[in-house]
């Protein structure tokens, strides 16, 4: 026998090779802003039942640079993730009309047409609690 | 000193993973579930070169088609030099496989009604050609290859390169084999052994094959006295990328391509297969659907007459398809697309496809009987290594990849028949003689001190066969030929390694490879230089040659291997049982609703795909 | 004519322990592919030198290599687009057995695993059975795969786990599941369902850029992950049924 196959090891660093790779990294690392993010909102909810001085001390909280600079970064990142999903979805669930699939584009597109009309509505949800208001 | 790393035992042996070799290896299966069937392969069986094979494989189909009809194209295509009976048993068979492999799950190319679509072809008086696009030979191959997974009895042995024929009086007792990636030697005992090796297309310089076309099967046999037949009969493929010699599939032109000299003319015309036909409306037998011993030829003449286009690779013919527009080239012929934008940087919606002839296929092989028999009990050949006597003096397009499947299954229903009879193993001692005997080259070619290398005997092989032996020949350049041949093989005894290792030592099965080209190139040109005459596939240019002699030369070539230079040559009559020699006629030629000479009256099939 | 450098990687198992480089000058043109330089390097420089190739058209599936680290069919890669030189290793991730040359032993295991063929009661007698080009469409693309490997050399999770059935694989099984003349899911599903079928893909997408054919692996393993969910609802709701997982 002078078959000797050598396995070529398999670095922790494997995902710096490529582009593709941290591209991928990068998408998946989206979820700590989000992480982030969420934590506020938990925040937000236990101040609001504490009383009001609790909510003035969370809204102050959330006025911080160094807060609004994560949730930047988490409204970007949801933004990316959101682009590399919506990019992804034809693959994933390709529409067939008879024998032709929906080109990837006019997905994409109709995804982002649903992203504004929700930004939308909410605008226009919070507007109209400005009218009371 | 070299020495058997393991043996294996087995019922049948199937060597080489290609269409016949699978197809044979399920039909050895389903004819007797108990036995061991063991499919050997230089390759991963999916690597072989059926995969190449683009335009598709021809059945009567429709109802207005006969089997009457296939059977009189492919007599008259093969310049009546194919074997009768054998052919009316292909067209009788052929539709039942395709259908066969439909059940497996070919990806037949559909009409909207959802029957198979059929499409034209070189040669073929009707639209019988089954397709899947134009990758047909790549979705047979896989489809078998994935059916063969369901086969528990089928055992593979995957990378494995045949070495010799355990062979002693004309009994096969199995096979010598390197296991290529330890470089082990293994020894094979098999009831039945089935040669499905393909073609030898890599003797040319200028060929559509793999690289691992190189006859292997056929010089195997032929050394151990089987005969090879027709050997002189090699298809010169019309439509090659210059070049590389990249297959352009005949399905071009059947779905309406036109061929253009440096004028802008459809010279065919010029040559027996007008009158033109308008661009798109491609006519069945006609124009650039006149078979493809005649397009390579009147190629040849426009070279002559220096009417064809310079290219930087040399002079080509231009192959247009603008006409098809950019939408039904895309569903038809992709994988054209694909190939002619990576290799020539040419996209077929928008320039002419630059082509020249290239060395496609090689109508002869090791002679067998319509059982896929040969003259030693217990070896088989099936596919391009054989000549079964299907295609004479020239195949027809799309009628190989059919073949495959006929008579694949045959091999394989056969020697499952012989292996499941009761039968004196060969004793040790001789089977020990025998593969001592079959390892002495293989331990001269370790131990040789020459000074040779085997690249450049080969390309040497490959000019000189393309001089000699190409689509017109002579006396005076096939003797050249036969002497550089025999030159080669002097050389070819000093030839020396230059890897000394085990583990995939593709420098010593490459110089292998060529040991048996050079045998089966032999074969090749001895056939031709003693044919004194032109047929098919088969033109000699000396005058009085040139046309079809029927009082001499209606007969099959054998050729037999003789350890001194050159080949022994005998003749052997020709099965025309059913169809008298007439004459081949395309174009306008053709008398209108002909059917040939054809006396037998073979039945309409009520099969139909409405 | 240009000259240009290729480092080539070297492992001959019967010498080294472990992969070295070894740099090569070849001439080439606009037409010269990889493969026709690795020809050049074996014919004229150093006849050991180990790769696989055959049909040198793109279909055969041989010569898959990885060029400048990325995985690419050798023949169907020129020299003129790499004018600096260029690396040529082993496809990633497989076990290396000599040079160029990777094991592929693994990856046919996996494309056995889900039994890719026709599985069917009965076909219609003596005739074809009737698909429409829509029906074919479905599944026509998952059907181009010519088993090169490149996404597997692709693939991080099947680097990092060498049993997970992989891109192609899957794929396979996503053709057969696709086909109106097939039904054999039921089975398939065991195998696509497990840790080591779809849910082993992460979707970094990487196995469908570096597709040669274009048949797009990842789509069908996410496809495939959506099919799995619905069979786990549906075994839910059988009684009595073991889940096919």
């Amino acid at each position: 026998m002078s078959r000797k196959p050598y396995q070529p090891p398999m670095p922790a660093s494997w995902w710096l090779k490529h582009p593709a790779y941290r591209f991928y990294m990068l998408r998946e690392a989206t979820v700590l802003p989000l992480l982030f993010f969420i934590g506020s909102l938990l925040y937000g909810l236990y101040a609001l039942g504490q009383g009001e001085a609790s909510w003035l001390q969370y809204q102050a909280w959330l006025q911080q640079p160094w807060v609004l600079a994560l949730n930047g970064l988490a409204l970007l990142a949801s933004l990316f993730h959101a682009w590399t999903f919506f990019v992804l979805f034809p693959q994933v669930m390709p529409l067939r009309l008879g024998s032709r699939t929906l080109p990837a584009w006019l997905m994409v597109s109709a995804q982002w047409a649903g992203v504004l009309l929700v930004i939308l509505a909410l605008w226009w949800l919070l507007g109209g609690l400005d009218a009371h208001q | 000193m070299l020495s058997l790393a393991k043996t294996i035992t087995t019922d049948v042996l199937v060597v080489g993973g290609g269409g016949a070799g699978l197809r044979s290896a399920i039909a050895a299966c389903e004819t007797n579930p108990k036995l061991k069937v063991t499919l050997l392969s230089k390759v991963y069986p999916m690597r072989s070169h059926t995969v190449a094979a683009e335009g598709g494989a021809a059945a009567v189909t429709q109802a207005h088609d006969s089997l009457q009809a296939h059977f009189d194209d492919t007599v008259s295509g093969s310049d009546w030099l194919a074997d009768q009976s054998v052919v009316d048993y292909f067209v009788k068979h052929a539709f039942d496989e395709l259908v066969q492999l439909e059940h497996w799950g070919c990806p037949w190319s559909r009409q909207p009604s959802g029957d198979v679509q059929v499409r034209r072809f070189g040669g073929m008086k009707t639209e019988r050609t089954w397709f899947a696009a134009d990758k047909t030979g790549f979705h047979i191959l896989h489809t078998l290859f994935q059916t063969s997974l369901k086969y528990s009895g089928i055992q593979r042995l995957d990378e494995y390169f045949l070495l010799d024929l355990l062979v002693h009086e004309q009994r096969c007792y199995g096979v010598l084999a390197i296991d290529i990636a330890s470089g082990d030697l293994v020894q094979i005992q098999a009831a039945s052994v089935i040669l499905a090796t393909g073609g030898a297309g890599r003797l040319y310089q200028f060929n559509t094959n793999g690289g691992i076309v190189t006859g292997d099967g056929m010089a195997l046999a032929y050394r151990h006295g089987v005969a090879l037949r027709d050997m002189e009969f090699v298809q010169y493929h019309p439509t090659g990328l210059p070049g590389s010699g990249i297959l352009i599939t005949e399905a071009c032109r059947g779905e309406g391509g036109i061929l253009l000299n440096k004028d802008g003319y459809r010279y065919l015309q010029d040559y027996g297969l007008g009158p033109e036909t308008p661009p798109g409306q491609p006519q069945n037998k006609t124009m650039e659907l006149g078979p493809r011993d005649k397009l390579s030829q009147a190629f040849w003449h426009e070279q002559q007459q220096g009417r064809t286009i310079q290219h930087p690779q040399g002079e080509v013919v231009h192959l247009d398809l603008r006409h098809l527009g950019q939408r039904y080239l895309l569903e038809r012929l992709p994988f054209i697309c694909e190939l002619a934008k990576a290799y020539v940087n040419v996209d077929p919606v928008k320039s002419p496809i630059p082509i020249r002839p290239a060395v496609h296929y090689t109508m002869g092989g090791i002679l067998t009987d319509a059982n896929c028999a040969t003259s030693i009990r217990g070896l088989y050949a099936v596919g391009e290594c054989a000549s079964v006597g299907l295609h004479g003096a020239n195949r027809l397009g799309s009628n190989s990849l059919t073949e495959l499947l006929v008579f694949g299954k045959v091999a394989g229903r056969e020697a499952a028949r012989l292996a499941s009879e009761p039968s004196q193993p060969a004793a040790d001692s001789l089977l020990s003689t025998l593969t001592t005997q079959a390892l002495a080259p293989l331990q001269q070619l370790h131990n040789s001190q020459g000074s040779e290398r085997w690249q450049p005997l080969r390309q040497q092989l490959a000019a000189s066969m393309e001089q000699g032996c190409g689509i017109y020949r002579s006396e005076a350049g096939l003797k050249e030929t036969l002497t550089c041949l025999a030159q080669l093989k002097q050389r070819y005894q000093q030839l020396r390694l230059g890897d000394s290792g085990k583990a995939f030592n593709t420098d010593l099965l490459h110089a292998l490879e060529l040991g048996f080209g050079l045998d089966v190139a032999e074969a090749m040109c001895q056939a031709a230089l003693e044919r004194k005459e032109s047929r098919g596939a088969h033109q000699r240019q000396e005058p009085g040659l040139t046309n079809r002699n029927d009082q001499d030369f209606l007969r099959h070539s054998l050729a037999f291997y003789q350890t001194r230079p050159g080949a022994r040559i005998e003749w052997q009559a020709v099965d025309t049982s059913l169809s008298p020699p007439a004459e081949r006629l395309y174009g306008g030629q053709r008398p209108r609703g002909q059917s040939s000479a054809g006396q037998q009256p073979t039945d309409n099939p009520p099969k139909e795909s409405r | 004519m240009p000259t240009t450098e290729i480092r080539l990687q070297r492992y001959r198992p019967e010498q080294d322990n472990a992969p070295h480089w070894q740099d090569f000058r070849v001439e080439y043109d606009d037409s010269t592919s990889v493969l026709d330089a690795l020809e050049q390097i074996k014919a004229e420089q150093d006849s050991s030198v180990s790769y696989r190739w055959s049909c040198r058209m793109a279909i055969c599936g041989s010569c898959g290599v990885m060029v400048d680290g990325v995985p690419k069919l050798g023949c169907k890669t020129f020299l003129r687009d790499y004018p600096k030189g260029l690396t040529l290793a082993p496809l990633s991730h497989f076990p290396i057995e000599k040079d160029l040359i990777v094991d592929m032993s693994r990856f046919l295991a996996h494309l056995s695993a889900i039994k890719p063929y026709l599985i069917a009661e009965a076909a219609p007698k003596g005739k074809p059975y009737r698909q429409t080009p829509a029906q074919l469409a479905r599944y026509k693309q998952f059907s181009n795969c010519i088993n090169c490997g490149l996404c597997y050399s692709a693939c991080p999770q099947f680097g990092l786990k060498p049993d997970f059935l992989g891109p192609a694989a899957i794929a396979l099984a996503h053709r057969y599941n696709l086909d109106s003349r097939d039904q054999g899911k039921s089975e398939r599903m065991a195998q696509l369902n497990s840790d080591n079928g779809v849910w082993g893909c992460t979707f970094v997408g990487y196995c469908s850029t570096v597709c040669p054919k274009g048949v797009d692996p990842a789509a069908a393993v996410n496809q495939g992950k959506i099919a799995s969910t619905l069979d786990g609802v549906i075994q839910w709701f059988k009684p009595g049924k073991e889940t096919s997982k």
